[in-house]
């Protein structure tokens, strides 16, 4: 009734399962002890039902066992890819989402090619026309995905580099890389002769530097200013200063060019600690600013101060449906350095009123321009 | 084997010789039809949207611009077509040998490139100039921002001391301008890309959401210029109209002043009082009227970015001193105080255009049927069970379902927005 094999298996459950039933009563009868013991008794069970039904593998019939004998199996590594892939996506349901992702990736990516090869080798006796339809089936396939594996490893390790080392640092790295790419390109296109070898040296030696310098910067952590932006929550949608600076870095990253000059209904500047406006088509200096109601408008600042400014927008108060609290509407340009620009759109539903007063200001400078809304 | 009569087949051979006459007699007929009727049209003497009839510097520069470009255009397109007839017909295809075929003359490729390479020199001179000229914006001596959407142009006028505009002004379908003053137009749209157009007064120039377009205009005379939206922008694309006012400099003044004047309730107790608190009720979720106030004498402010998928409806303040609504397509006066107005002398235009529009003036009619239910006079996107596409918000008035009593009431009100 038993086969060999199942025989073994069966032995192993029973094992465990004894083992499990005394751990409970004489250890502790829901630590991790516990589950493993079960968890063996479970796997062991499996493989034993397993072994059991497909007898040990053997062929039952002479018929049987030619067919399998005409199978022409070759090595293959997809099962451990398909087992990687497992393991991967257990890891990443206890750690992070995106590990999880990777794990499906690899294990439908190992799934595939373990089965395509599979149904391949069923083509004949022979293994080398096996690998031929193997091949024909989703060779074109390999590369494209070995490629891209490839390339998201380097672009992964090569971005902890650049983001390791500092903000001059890193262009002399990137400079320095794509001088040695270009200056290997045009050696190899030159020198045919310095192919196969040499170019095989090459890339084995710059991946493993790759490696090695990508590891080491990953270990290492970003360099000091990008954590102190994360601490700040710098990338944080709601991250906005509008009044005296405080942030270290944030609105130093401000693009300070402008590309839609045509578009501004008002320029504001800042001059000598003073605001003043110009609305456009009209060449002088203006106190207060019309803007149509309900309508996205582009306000032009420049900074022509040796410090850097930011143009407030004061849309006045609201109550805040959640707290109750009224707090003061508006929104901001980031930081402008000297002789730079930026915009700044605005679109204001209600009409301004006495009650509803909005404004143009600009931190640490003299004056205000009125916003009317008709 | 069948037998062919040859009277017969003469017989049928002079019928289609008679069908091809008969027809090509028919085409001749609607060529030439077509063609005396746009000939005619040129001829009509009640055409406020000329374009061969410039009333400002600007449009006059356009229309000398034409003067020389169509001539010259007029001449090369005669000659051309009379080569292209001549060429046809004498050597169509009669059965002839095909004539010996040459490559290569330099002396007519030289000439056929030069001429027309020196008629484009000349007007392009002339079209440049005229294009830098009409860009010019650095002696700006008025600034009105204009405002597109479905389908009603929307004036605001910022504040500019010098001219007595103390507050912003804002009005819908007439543009009020003083005579001999450059005003520099500053466009856009709150929807989708509308063009406006003063032919009297100047070319055309395209309202596009996002960004600010400039464009001068300036008029000779007093006077009013009709206009009309030139970019397809939708279902009433075509009454989308506007007009240019043009006033002596002093009654400029006097207009500003009166759009500046304060909000002046309706004497309680009567109709327009109880016409007000149905425009609270009614009209003032989009339409503003400023300084209405509810019975607490806090401001109503209206909201038709919640209602309206532009974010706007026409702002009433002071309504009876225009002399159209619902986009221009309309006269808020009747027929015979509209040609008063209209036909006035130059120096007495500003007094009768002033006097806004009187209960006698009133067109009554239109008014009245438009509070009725104006989606039946002008094609709106207004149905409620079919706003899904703009996320519940109106393009244009709905039906607000009043009674003739809220009509009269209304219109009642209304009148005291002087």
């Amino acid at each position: 009734m038993f086969t060999p094999g199942s025989k073994y298996f069966v032995g192993l459950t029973g094992l465990s399962l004894v083992s499990a039933v005394l751990y409970m009563i004489l250890v502790n009868p829901s630590d991790m002890g516990a589950y493993a013991l079960f968890g063996l008794v479970l796997s062991g069970g499996l493989v034993a039902g397993f072994s059991f039904f497909t007898r040990d593998g053997d062929a039952d019939t002479a018929a049987d066992a030619v067919e399998a004998s005409s199978y022409a199996p070759a090595n293959s590594f997809w099962p451990l890819v398909f087992a990687l892939g497992i393991a991967v996506v257990l890891l990443g349901l206890v750690t992070h989402p995106i590990v999880f992702v990777l794990g499906i990736a690899v294990l439908v990516g190992g799934g595939v090619e373990w089965t395509v090869q599979s149904w391949a080798e069923r083509a004949s006796a022979d293994g080398s026309y096996n690998g031929y339809v193997r091949h024909r089936a989703i060779g074109a396939l390999d590369y494209p995905g070995l490629a891209t594996v490839v390339l998201g490893v380097i672009a992964y390790l090569f971005s902890r580099i650049m983001l390791t080392a500092s903000k001059s640092g890193a262009a002399v790295i990137f400079i320095i890389v794509a001088a040695a790419v270009l200056v290997l390109g045009f050696a190899f296109a030159l020198k045919p002769s310095l192919r196969g070898k040499a170019t095989a040296l090459t890339v084995t030696v710059g991946m493993l530097a790759l490696a090695v310098a990508g590891i080491a910067s990953a270990l290492s952590g970003e360099r000091p200013e990008l954590a102190e932006y994360a601490e700040a929550k710098h990338y944080d949608k709601s991250h906005r200063e509008c009044g005296e600076e405080e942030g270290k870095y944030y609105d130093h990253e401000a693009n300070n060019t402008v590309s839609l000059r045509s578009a501004v209904l008002a320029t504001v500047f800042v001059e000598d600690g003073k605001v003043r406006a110009q609305m456009i088509g009209l060449k002088k200096d203006v106190d207060t600013i019309t803007i149509q109601r309900a309508n996205s408008t582009n306000i032009l600042f420049r900074n022509l101060d040796e410090e850097d400014h930011r143009l407030v927008v004061n849309l006045g108060t609201e109550v805040v449906a959640e707290t109750g609290v009224k707090e003061k509407v508006g929104t901001c340009t980031q930081l402008t350095g000297q002789n730079q620009e930026q915009v700044l759109t605005v679109n204001i539903p209600k009409p301004s009123s006495d009650e509803q007063v909005y404004s143009f200001t600009v931190p640490g400078a003299e004056g205000e321009i009125k916003v009317v809304v008709p | 084997m069948s037998h062919t009569d040859p009277a017969q087949t003469k017989e049928k051979a002079m019928d289609t010789v008679t069908t091809v006459k008969s027809s090509r007699r028919r085409f001749a007929a609607a060529i030439a039809g077509v063609s005396a009727t746009v000939f005619l049209a040129g001829c009509a003497t009640n055409a406020p949207q000329d374009t061969f009839a410039p009333k400002g510097p600007n449009a006059k520069l356009i229309d000398d611009l034409q003067m020389i470009v169509f001539p010259i255009a007029g001449i090369v397109g005669v000659i051309v077509l009379a080569l292209a007839g001549y060429i046809f017909l004498k050597f169509r295809d009669k059965g002839q040998e095909i004539p010996s075929q040459a490559h290569g003359k330099p002396f007519v490729e030289i000439t056929l490139t030069v001429i027309p390479a020196l008629i484009l020199t000349v007007v392009g001179v002339f079209t440049f100039r005229g294009i830098f000229d009409l860009a010019e914006t650095e002696d700006t001596e008025l600034i009105i921002n204009v405002t597109g959407q479905q389908w009603w142009w929307e004036y605001d006028y910022p504040v500019q001391a010098d001219l007595g505009i103390n507050q912003p002004i804002i009005s819908s379908g007439q543009l009020v301008i003083p005579v001999g003053t450059k005003v520099l137009l500053r466009e856009t749209s709150r929807d989708v890309i509308h063009s406006y157009w003063i032919p009297a007064l100047n070319g055309k120039k395209d309202a596009v959401p996002g960004r600010i377009h400039l464009l001068r205009l300036e008029a000779d005379k007093p006077g009013i210029y009709a206009g009309q939206c030139t970019e397809f922008c939708g279902l009433s694309h075509a009454n989308m109209r506007m007009e240019a006012v043009a006033l002596s400099k002093e009654d400029f003044a006097t207009w500003v002043a009166n759009q500046q004047k304060a909000y002046v309730p309706p004497a309680a107790g009567t109709l327009a009082a109880e016409g007000e608190t149905t425009f609270i009720n009614q009209c003032s979720r989009c339409h503003q009227v400023n300084g209405l106030k509810d019975a607490n004498g806090k401001p109503i402010i209206s909201a038709p970015d919640e209602n309206v998928y532009s974010g706007a409806a026409p702002n009433l303040s002071h309504l009876m001193s225009r002399n159209t609504f619902a986009g221009a397509i309309f006269d808020l006066v009747n027929e015979e105080c509209r040609a008063d107005v209209w036909n006035a002398k130059s120096e007495e235009f500003g007094a009768k255009y002033l006097k806004g529009v009187s209960e006698e003036c009133l067109n009554e009619k239109d008014l009245r049927a438009w509070l009725r239910n104006a989606p039946a006079m002008k094609p709106m996107y207004a149905d409620p069970t079919k706003l899904e596409p703009t996320g519940g918000k109106y393009r244009g008035m709905p039906n607000l379902g009043l009674t003739e009593d809220d009509i009269d009431k209304l219109v009642a009100y209304l009148l005291t927005l002087k």
